[in-house]
């Protein structure tokens, strides 16, 4: 695969980074929410404990990520009446116990892989 | 959402609540308005969270800034429903590259070659109306067609047709691979340079040697008054045509001078031979200009008349040809040229390249 480097006149630097830093998040929050929803939650708890572990997510964010983990089999929803309010509360599926043991798999796998690189790059 | 049960929150605060939530689901489209249900409660749970903080109900100014912390009710919206295209990013390239090729390659070369003319014959040769018309025919043709490729790009989107481009195409069938730019070589401008400086000398003979362009026909046909008046620019744009290949040569370190050169060449025949034409076409009042005339001695034969005649008519029509296709060259001159600028910016701007496997 090539990736081309390019910087053009005037880019900001700091657009670059944050944009990298977002793509680098995406994949990790999705692995967080998961690991987060071994325990039954819902959303704003959720948000609550993501933020207060340093993964920061706001609602627009999270919601439709909720949304389509949700779709694709990963998690169980149920609205139920706490509190005297309405909640929707989420917990992982079977399927989604399975896939985010895979995942977190290949995310040691990753993890060595980018260790071993930067030693050799001795950075 | 039923707020009256929030004992501790202002029913001011929580109407600004609701007020938002209606405000984010005006853009959410209705299969994601469940997503709103989740999100009111998030921001009530937030409300109450940061009540029980403070042991105390929230002023307005307070949930106004958790609400703007939360984004604009239209962002908000944007980023809780499903990414909508209008077109694709897999027809996209497509959609493009049939807007380019209608737009500038059919579209353009039509209103500049046929339409063009035709407003100009329609508005009696005045220029300044037939480039006014024919500028309002291509603005308002160019979107139509615009709008159509867009509805029909659209459609093909929506109604999800599968073009099959993914599985029905065999690498063996790609177009080969593009010639590299060529430079233009000393041995071509030096022939270049040649062939005009003689083309230059024959112009400089013409005025004393006659017979250099008519042949024998110089016994009965003369040069047209127009040449006398054309010579001069006829001459300066030889001058150019040596000069260009002669600097190409000379300054090999100016990679641009080529292609602007041709094009600026190009720009002073198309104005030369228009200006040759229009002197050449007889007028409303009958006047014209001849290209070539007939001798005293043959004025009075009806087969030199005709012989004369059938001259100017070819010329006029080998002009005709020359202006059009110095036109179509021209076009062509002034996208290689942009071309040439855009791959110059882009290797200016290109400092490295990473490949990563």
């Amino acid at each position: 695969m090539y990736v081309t480097y390019y910087m053009a006149n005037g880019t900001n630097n700091a657009d670059v980074l944050e944009n990298l830093k977002l793509e680098l998040r995406r994949g990790c929050l999705i692995v967080a929410v998961l690991a987060q929803l071994r325990l039954e939650q819902y959303g704003y708890t959720l948000r609550k404990a993501l933020a207060d572990d340093g993964l920061a997510i706001d609602e627009g964010t999270l919601y439709p990520l909720l949304r389509r983990l949700e779709t694709q089999g990963l998690l169980v929803s149920q609205w139920r009446e706490e509190d005297k309010r309405n909640k929707r509360f989420y917990r992982l599926s079977p399927v989604g116990e399975q896939i985010l043991n895979q995942l977190l798999e290949e995310w040691n796998s990753i993890n060595a892989s980018l260790r071993k690189i930067l030693q050799e790059a001795q950075i | 959402m039923n707020i009256t049960n929030c004992k501790s929150s202002s029913r001011n605060s929580m109407n600004l609540v609701d007020r938002y939530v209606q405000a984010v689901r005006f853009w959410v489209p209705k299969a994601q308005q469940d997503l709103i249900a989740e999100m009111a409660e998030d921001l009530r749970s937030q409300i109450e969270a940061k009540e029980a903080e403070l042991d105390r109900p929230l002023d307005e100014s307070e949930v106004s800034a958790i609400l703007k912390r939360c984004g604009a009710p239209m962002v908000v919206a944007g980023r809780l429903g499903s990414k909508q295209y209008l077109i694709g990013p897999t027809l996209f390239p497509i959609y493009v590259f049939v807007l380019k090729m209608v737009l500038l390659w059919i579209l353009l070369p039509i209103f500049i070659f046929i339409i063009g003319p035709v407003n100009l014959g329609n508005t009696g040769g005045d220029w300044g109306l037939a480039v006014a018309r024919t500028f309002g025919d291509l603005w308002s043709g160019l979107f139509v067609a615009a709008g159509m490729i867009t509805l029909v790009f659209a459609i093909l989107e929506r109604t999800q047709v599968q073009l099959g481009l993914a599985d029905k195409w065999d690498p063996r069938s790609l177009p080969p691979l593009r010639k590299q730019e060529r430079k233009p070589t000393l041995f071509h401008s030096f022939c270049e340079a040649m062939f005009s400086s003689i083309a230059i000398v024959w112009l400089l003979l013409l005025p004393h040697y006659s017979g250099l362009i008519l042949g024998p026909a110089r016994a009965f046909l003369q040069p047209g008054l127009l040449w006398h008046t054309f010579y001069i620019p006829i001459l300066l744009v030889a001058l150019v045509g040596f000069l260009r290949p002669a600097i190409t040569m000379s300054r090999p370190q100016w990679p641009w001078f080529p292609h602007l050169a041709q094009l600026v060449q190009t720009g002073l025949t198309l104005i030369l031979v228009h200006a040759m034409l229009n002197a050449s076409i007889p007028t409303v009042n009958g006047d014209w200009h001849p290209f070539v005339v007939l001798t005293d001695a043959a004025r009075n034969s009806a087969q030199y008349i005709r012989v004369a005649a059938i001259v100017n008519v070819s010329i006029l029509i080998s002009l005709a040809s020359t202006w059009l296709g110095l036109s179509i060259a021209g076009v062509i001159q002034t996208w290689q040229f942009l071309q040439y600028l855009r791959k110059k910016k882009f290797v200016t701007a290109q400092p490295a390249s990473l490949q990563a496997q």
